[in-house]
């Protein structure tokens, strides 16, 4: 599991903008609502939206679970409690090192 | 590797904390280059003003806007005839600098009324003109002027009139970045939601961080066209003041340069609620993910497929062609800093072109955990790179070619590598998919240059 | 017929001709060798300059900034100049020469570069025993003159600070004034042809730098500290410009009596016969029958088109104080009528410039002298006022005039960054003058061609 968690999380570091956003509780928000549509999409759910932020992380989930389909042949392939397992530490994985172990001293500046 | 000290910093030893080369298995809580730092004195670095960032990158863009500097004349001279960003109003931006002409006795009697007068005359110049920014500068900044002030005296002597203050001297922060901040902040609290736009299409936009270089931004509208979205602000290409103030009725925000401009998407997104969508406007495959992510959003998917399907099938070929010639060619990448994780990946996947070393003038640490995420194994990252670290980094790293500024292109021909115009482009536009090709065609020109083998040569040696 | 000298009517600026006290400053800093300006302010005012530089020449210079953040503009910037010292020092070993240059800022904030200067001194006798790095401070408020002066306070305090009494040398100095590196060469040129030793300040022949086999880099001025420091010894200034170097000649004759022949910029006939004259004059060697025959070939080529193409035309002309006094000395030599010149700063000495005063007493044509000037007077009178020219001359920054109004216009000056090679081509000296006609003849008939003006008149020329 940790490889499949460590070759997604390289792929997404690579290719995805939303976990940079300048301060931690955007990339938090941004890692959680792409990350967690992003699985809904690969189980084939309707990943819920309320707001154009949703919307907007929808999107970007689109594209990525299009993307991990065809880069990472083996994810259609998995039950949905693996994958379930394999974005809960794609997403600890991101979260660390985009927020808790990011070394970027503007992450908690108080305004933009 | 960690951090690096470079021979030539030898007597700067805090500049190893700012230069890093990527080693296997290594992310960026293991190191990050310190940036958005002050320069060492004394180093020839790269680095502009404040100043600059505000006016000479996103002010001075809108082509319909006098752009007062109150100052000496300096200010106003040097951020004149350096930038390429045209306009379809004639390119009135390009072919004027305003100022005060600020004068000994006005650092002594203060200048708000030669500023006064100077905007009044500008205004009675150019009647047609009724937009305006005012920056300050050092001098004015240390004076004391109070240059909102003057404006509102002027707005309601002249009540067609519109100004806007842009209160960032150059010695305010440690480079560009600054002033690209306080603009964008400023002109959220001042200017944002003063004007309603006409909402023309279901589907509306702010196109954010692309300022029209070689006409990037008439490239991109043409995608917006024929997807049927209304771009209701560009920021700032080829954009008039008014429609700048209408930023609030957008639905999404599509961020091309995060560093100058994701401040003002920033804080749309927190008192507008209005998404912020980051994307790569150069390449092949960032472009068109890009576009499908904006068509995801919009639930117009097929319109953007058939977009790019077009795309490709008319461009694809051509940038193939230059891919076969450029593959394995080396590139160096020495611009601002956001210029350096748009393109890393970029020219490799599309153009096999491996990037090798690549130093940033103002980014800051979020524009680094983006470029060694995304950059390879073995590049060396720089932040705010000096003229000898230059030099040490193109012997250890030897380039084909190296994307930069003009005047460092004149630096690297001497060392018979051939320089891109990192900043203005040599042929541009270079976004999209035809401007790609616009920049895989200057890089292989660049490299093939027959020049460059002559260079070499040493005419005295008689065979 | 009359001449009007006026000053600009309004207060603030609309493109400006001229560029601030640092950047001139600058100017002449690079023309030293193992010589790296400090530029004391912001790192705009540095950083612009050096693109600037290289707009024009098409080259890098080295030129560092002491990078003044905000701490340092509210409590005072001298600990960075003096660590941009210890840091240049350090990482440059050839290093000799560091003009300190203030801008506006630290001149508001008050920096006594000076002291820093002193101090920083002691400091690298300590680090560096064996090297001498002189420190010349450089006063160049940006609110204050022009680059024209920024310039001139430069070539002073470096001939202050480095100039030192010895033997005598027997050679002349010549002070260049703000010229391009084809005009140093042009003068170098001449110096040779009468075996005239000298001091060329600066010698910036070299700015102009080849591509090597070795990749080695040779873009900075070739007047070295030697040379500087034995301009105490040289039998005469001569300074050719009065606004560009003029000080630092004056400061030569008061202080080390050595005698000062301040001039006009060497373009045209008149001016390059003065320049020669004043030359055999103050080294006692003759002009030698080649310069004859290379001023009669100027003459003669300008003969070919004066008459027939020239006479009449109105000229529209902008720059440097000497380079623009000097275009309408020239114009007036070539029948071309100066009709307007435009000169950029607030210097009150221009109206009695006696090169004015002359075209004043001699031009048959109406001119106007507009000072503290911009180029928004030239666009104004040909966009608003009716005001008809025949040509423009002046740099690169009045493109859009020429272009708009479709008004042939030829680059001259500092910067001309939209025509290709014009640092490499003299307009000083006889053969400069042969060439400033041809370049302005070729752009009348290119535009003829353009415009359909009676293009046929070249048939047969």
């Amino acid at each position: 599991m940790q490889e499949k968690i460590d070759a997604l999380v390289g792929y997404i570091q690579q290719k995805c903008l939303w976990q940079f956003f300048s301060r931690a509780w955007d990339r938090e928000e941004n890692i959680a609502g792409v990350l967690d549509r992003t699985r809904d999409l690969l189980l084939g759910a309707t990943p819920p939206v309320d707001t154009d932020i949703d919307r907007c992380h929808l999107a970007d989930a689109k594209t990525l679970s299009a993307e991990l389909r065809s880069e990472f042949p083996w994810v259609a392939g998995m039950r949905p409690d693996q994958l379930g397992a394999l974005f809960q530490g794609v997403k600890e994985t991101m979260m660390e090192i985009a927020v808790a172990k990011s070394r970027n001293g503007e992450l908690y500046v108080s305004y933009y | 590797m960690p951090m690096v000290l470079l021979e030539c910093d030898k007597d700067i030893p805090e500049r190893e904390q700012h230069v890093y080369i990527k080693a296997t298995g290594e992310d960026t809580t293991m190191f990050l280059p310190a940036s958005n730092v002050p320069t060492i004195p004394g180093t020839l670095s790269e680095r502009g003003c404040s100043f600059c960032g505000a006016k000479l990158v996103i002010g001075g863009v809108l082509k319909d806007t006098i752009q007062l500097i109150h100052g000496p004349i300096g200010c106003a001279y040097d951020t004149w005839h350096t930038k390429r960003y045209p306009s379809d109003n004639d390119n009135f931006q390009l072919k004027y600098a305003w100022s005060s002409g600020m004068k000994e006795q006005h650092v002594i009697f203060g200048g708000e009324k030669q500023l006064k007068k100077s905007i009044q005359e500008a205004f009675d110049a150019m009647p047609e003109s009724k937009r305006m920014f005012i920056y300050t500068t050092c001098a004015t900044a240390l004076i004391g002027d109070d240059p909102r002030a003057v404006a509102r005296t002027v707005m309601e002597e002249r009540p067609d009139v519109d100004i806007f203050v842009v209160e960032c001297p150059g010695f305010a922060g440690v480079s560009q970045s600054k002033g690209h901040h306080v603009l964008n902040i400023a002109w959220m609290n001042e200017k944002v939601g003063t004007k309603e736009p006409e909402i023309v299409s279901p589907y509306t936009i702010n196109f954010i961080g692309d300022y029209n270089i070689q006409g990037d931004t008439y490239l991109l509208q043409e995608y917006w066209e024929k997807l049927g979205i209304q771009v209701i602000s560009h920021f700032t290409g080829n954009a008039t003041y008014d429609e700048l103030c209408g930023m609030h009725r957008a639905q999404l925000n599509v961020v091309n340069c995060a560093r100058s401009a994701g401040y003002i998407a920033n804080e749309l997104k927190k008192r507008y609620a209005i998404p912020r969508l980051d994307i790569d406007a150069w390449g092949f495959s960032y472009m068109a993910a890009g576009l499908r992510k904006i068509g995801a959003f919009f639930g117009i998917e097929d319109k953007v497929e058939e977009l790019i399907e077009e795309e490709y099938a008319k461009h694809k070929p051509a940038l193939d062609w230059y891919k076969e010639r450029l593959t394995g060619k080396k590139m160096a990448i020495w611009t601002g800093g956001p210029r350096l994780w748009h393109w890393t990946r970029a020219v490799e996947e599309d153009l096999g072109v491996e990037v090798v070393a690549m130093s940033s003038k103002f980014g800051h640490q979020e524009d680094f955990e983006k470029v060694i995420a995304r950059g390879r194994v073995g590049a060396v990252y720089i932040d705010d790179a000096n003229e000898k670290e230059f030099f040490e980094v193109v012997d250890m790293v030897k380039p084909d070619v190296i994307f930069t500024g003009p005047r460092v292109g004149e630096l690297v021909k001497k060392l018979h590598i051939p320089y891109i115009n990192g900043h203005a482009y040599h042929n541009g536009p270079y976004m999209g998919f035809a401007g790609f090709v616009n920049l895989a065609r200057d890089m292989y020109n660049a490299v093939k240059s027959p020049l460059w083998g002559l260079a070499g040569k040493d005419v005295r040696e008689v065979a | 017929m009359s001449c009007t000298i006026i000053n600009k009517e309004r207060t603030g600026v609309i493109n400006p001709i001229l560029n601030c006290q640092p950047c001139g400053a600058q100017y002449a800093g690079i023309g030293i060798k193992d010589c790296i300006p400090l530029v004391h302010g912001g790192q705009g005012c540095s950083m612009f300059v050096r693109l600037l530089f290289a707009q024009h020449f098409k080259e890098n210079f080295e030129i560092a900034s002491s990078s003044l953040h905000e701490e340092a503009a509210v409590f005072g910037g001298l600990k960075r100049v003096e660590e941009g010292i210890e840091v240049l020092a350090r990482r440059y070993p050839d290093l000799r020469v560091i003009p300190i240059i203030t801008c506006c800022s630290t001149e508001i904030i008050g920096d006594d570069i000076e002291g820093s200067a002193r101090k920083a001194a002691r400091r690298l006798k300590e680090l560096f025993p064996d090297r001498e790095i002189f420190l010349a401070p450089v006063h160049a408020p940006s609110f204050k003159g022009s680059h024209v002066t920024g310039y001139n306070e430069c070539i002073a305090s470096l001939v202050k600070t480095i100039a030192r009494k010895g033997e005598p040398n027997g050679k002349l100095n010549v002070f260049t004034g703000w010229v391009n590196p084809g005009d140093v060469s042009a003068l170098k040129g001449y110096l040779k042809e009468m075996d005239v030793q000298a001091l060329v300040i600066p010698d910036i022949e070299s700015l102009d730098s080849p591509i090597l086999p070795d990749k080695s880099i040779t873009t900075y001025g070739s007047t070295t500290v030697e040379d500087l420091a034995d301009t105490a010894n040289s039998v005469g200034s001569l300074c050719l410009s009065r606004y560009e170097g003029a000080t630092a000649a004056t400061f030569l004759e008061s202080k080390f009596k050595v005698p000062a022949v301040v001039t006009s910029t060497p373009i045209g006939i008149k001016n390059t016969d003065a320049m020669l004259q004043n030359i055999s004059r103050m080294t006692g060697k003759p002009i030698p029958e080649s310069l004859v025959r290379e001023r009669g070939l100027a003459i003669d080529s300008l003969a070919d088109l004066a008459h027939m193409f020239f006479a009449g035309k109105k000229v529209a002309i902008f720059g440097n104080p000497d380079l623009a006094i000097a275009l309408a000395q020239f114009c007036h030599e070539v029948e071309l009528e100066p009709a307007l010149l435009l000169l950029g700063d607030d210097n009150s000495r221009y109206a009695k410039d006696p090169r004015i005063v002359e075209l004043q007493e001699t031009l048959e044509c109406e001119m106007e002298v507009v000072c503290n000037a911009d180029l928004w007077d030239l666009e104004d009178r040909i966009r608003n006022k009716g005001m008809k020219y025949d040509l423009i001359m002046g740099h690169s920054k009045g493109r859009y005039i020429a272009i708009d109004a479709n008004v042939p216009m030829v680059r001259v000056g500092f910067p001309t960054f939209d025509r290709a090679g014009l640092y490499r081509h003299p307009i000083i000296g006889y053969k400069g003058a042969a060439m400033l006609g041809d370049q302005i003849a070729n752009t009348l008939f290119a535009h003829m061609e353009y415009t359909r003006d009676r293009e046929w008149i070249l048939n047969t020329w």
